[in-house]
């Protein structure tokens, strides 16, 4: 921990960080102050009045937790009468014109309103004349549905356009109980990353159309992963389910926060990749095109390899460091000619200096480490007198390489992959194998952050591991702790690193190790 | 107020004319910010149209360099700028706490009841229209009733009889 003070909360002594306001340093200490504007990316506007608190040393009797910062000595009130009548009171109002309608509304479980009410608020309504009607369902673009009716007018999606993304499609409009979110007419969102919108909402005012009736937030479990949506490794939650009597399916990404890496958001398009990884797999293994046995399609997809006298070996940008090492090792193995192309994967001029990077893969950094070649010409090279290809689920070949398609077409391929697609189709052996999503490993973003990330998704019949099916194929480095000293082989900044403790938020390879490693 | 989001659009690009064009430059000096620009252009359409159109609105944004949302914010929230054509008689009546208490309602309600107008709308022959709006700062002699930008204090239904009957 940075500096810190020690103050006083309800006449305890606690000590937090320095530097920060009353929310977030008691926060991490436990301590919950209710807030519904307040977020540390987009900072304290004070509109909500729920995060009011007492100060013993003269100011005025109540002030706001959010623009507070923490100092020494400070002898701060939350449980005085007064704070609960507050509390109450803004409840009470917040309410007046609140639907009330949690059992049809996306939010709930997860939503600040209904938290509070349990916590702060429990009483009936007294309100005895009509409420307010707004607009629901409203269109906002993007995928974004609004329902005004829900809203507390915390202004947090406002003030994401206008301070973070600086596209400011949304706005207030009209006053005091007419008072409303929209967009301009004809000026709809119309950013990549509008879905933070629904994340940020503390309420049940912004859906996902994407999302909204698929799955309550309380069946939902949460699991941290990367984003292998591209190279900047976006940390997230993999929120899933195996509903009763179907598979374990994801029902969306959400942002997990990481200051080294992406901070409290992620973009659309990565946030929308976890369709891929319920959809298009490849489930069944093919030998010939016809569905076979696994174990009878691992045997002959290692006699193929045994008997061939030059196997190309193509792996994709995506796969975990783990994975690379031990197919890098099959190669040395099998003599076989170790081709990492994936030009396919970058998307030229996509990337927005921010987020979204150009090269849709998460893993280009960890290739490029293990020296292994991303060039065509390699890659062509290695074809022309091959007589045999194996494919380490790399995807995404033939837009970038066409010429390169037919000279595949001709070629024995095992296909390796999660996902259907031409190249399974076409290969002599396809044997099916997990996806980011179930397994775990380590990736090295565009900035050399090292992650690591752990399995998700337990499918109710699960595609073996990448890892697995190397050992069976006859790679003698697929054991983890074998994997692990020739990663800290291969990375010097890992080197005498004891892995259990290694960051969560990840490790910066271009800094110095001692850095981040803590005692 | 009424809910004042709805926009009425002319289906015409609009632009300041050329007198209202200089003094929209004219007055941008005097401000440390282009969006200190947003009120001043919306009173300067009002004077050049009688009213604001939802394409005066993106106008004004993009003249200055601002969110559509934001120009849309400020027209709506200040009741003074019309947001469609008003009738010959403009009437506010304040729906603030001092005019509610002493029967703001019972005049709202009279107008709905015998001119056929709720806050927000246009009698049918153009005569009237009518706006709810925020404190008007005559609270000591609320309800307050402004016609046409003057103010009626004091006001309840027979008042405001005699007052509807004198106006053109």
């Amino acid at each position: 921990m940075a500096e810190t003070v020690k103050l006083f909360v309800n006449g305890q002594e606690v000590e937090v960080e320095s530097g920060k306001n009353l929310i977030d340093a008691l926060k991490v200490v436990g301590i919950e102050i209710p807030h519904f504007c307040y977020h540390p990316a987009l900072g304290a506007d004070g509109n909500c009045r729920m995060c009011l608190v007492g100060i013993e040393d003269g100011r005025p009797p109540l002030v706001p937790a959010c623009k507070t910062p923490v100092s020494e000595g400070l002898k701060v009130q939350l449980d005085a009468e007064k704070i609960r009548k507050i509390q109450h009171d803004v409840m009470e109002l917040e309410l007046i014109n609140h639907p009330i309608d949690c059992p049809v509304c996306d939010q709930a479980g997860e939503c600040a309103l209904q938290d509070y009410y349990m916590t702060y608020d429990h009483q009936a309504s007294r309100m005895r004349v009509p409420q307010v009607v707004k607009e629901k369902k409203l269109d906002f673009g993007c995928g974004v549905v609004h329902d005004q009716e829900r809203c507390v007018l915390c202004a947090r999606c406002v003030r994401f356009t206008r301070l973070i993304t600086k596209t400011g499609e949304l706005g207030i409009v009209n006053r005091s109980d007419e008072a409303r979110v929209t967009v301009f007419p004809g000026r709809q969102l119309d950013n990549r990353y509008a879905l933070n919108v629904v994340d940020l909402c503390p309420v049940g005012a912004m859906t996902s159309r994407d999302f909204r009736f698929k799955q309550r937030a309380w069946f939902l479990k949460r699991s941290p992963s990367i984003c292998h949506g591209c190279s900047m490794g976006c940390n997230i939650f993999i929120d899933h389910n195996r509903e009763k009597g179907g598979d374990d399916l994801i029902y969306r990404f959400r942002p997990r926060h990481n200051a080294l890496v992406n901070g409290y958001f992620i973009c659309d398009e990565g946030r929308l990749t976890y369709h891929q990884e319920n959809e298009g797999r490849l489930a069944t293994a093919m030998v010939d095109g016809k569905d076979s046995p696994l174990d009878q399609a691992i045997e002959m997809a290692r006699r193929k390899l045994e008997n061939a006298r030059k196997p190309v070996f193509l792996l994709s940008p995506n796969c975990s460091l783990e994975q690379m090492l031990a197919i890098r090792a099959l190669a040395e193995s099998r003599k076989a000619r170790l081709s990492g192309f994936s030009d396919a994967y970058i998307k030229n001029g996509d990337g927005d200096g921010w987020l979204i990077q150009d090269d849709k893969s998460a893993n280009r950094a960890g290739l490029e480490l293990l020296g292994i070649d991303t060039a065509r010409e390699g890659f062509a090279q290695a074809l022309e007198d091959a007589d045999l290809l194996v494919n380490f689920n790399s995807m995404r070949i033939v837009p970038a390489a066409a010429e390169l398609a037919g000279k595949i077409a001709g070629l024995t391929t095992i296909a390796i992959s999660s996902h259907n697609g031409p190249l399974t189709r076409q290969a002599a052996v396809a044997l099916p194998v997990s996806s980011y999503s179930e397994y775990g490993g380590m990736v090295i973003n565009t900035n050399h952050i090292l992650q690591r990330f752990a399995p998700a998704v337990i499918k109710n019949q699960p595609a073996p591991d990448m890892l697995d099916l190397l050992r069976q194929l006859g790679c003698t480095l697929t054991e983890r702790t074998d994997l692990g000293k020739a990663m800290q082989q291969a990375i010097p900044a890992l080197a005498g690193t004891d892995m259990s403790a290694f960051p969560a938020e990840g490790l910066n390879l271009k800094e110095k190790e001692t850095d981040h490693v803590t005692a | 107020m009424s809910n004042r989001a709805h926009l009425t659009f002319t289906g015409k690009p609009f632009q300041f004319d050329a007198e209202r064009d200089a003094e929209f430059e004219y007055l941008v000096k005097r401000y440390p910010t282009r969006e200190s620009m947003i009120l001043p252009a919306l009173w300067l359409t009002q004077e050049q149209e009688g009213w604001v159109p939802g394409e005066a609105i993106a106008y004004i944004a993009d003249r200055i360099g601002t969110f559509a949302s934001q120009v849309y914010e400020a027209a709506t929230f200040y009741t003074m700028y019309h947001l469609h054509p008003v009738g010959r008689n403009h009437i506010c009546i304040c729906r603030t706490l001092s005019c509610w208490l002493r029967g703001k309602q019972e005049i709202v309600d009279y107008l709905a009841g015998e001119i056929g107008i709720r806050p927000g709308e246009v009698s049918e022959d153009g005569r009237f229209s009518l706006e709810e709006v925020e404190c008007l700062g005559h609270c000591g002699t609320a309800p307050v009733v402004q016609v046409n930008g003057e103010f009626h204090e004091n006001m309840d239904v027979e008042k405001l009889k005699q007052l509807l009957a004198g106006l053109p």
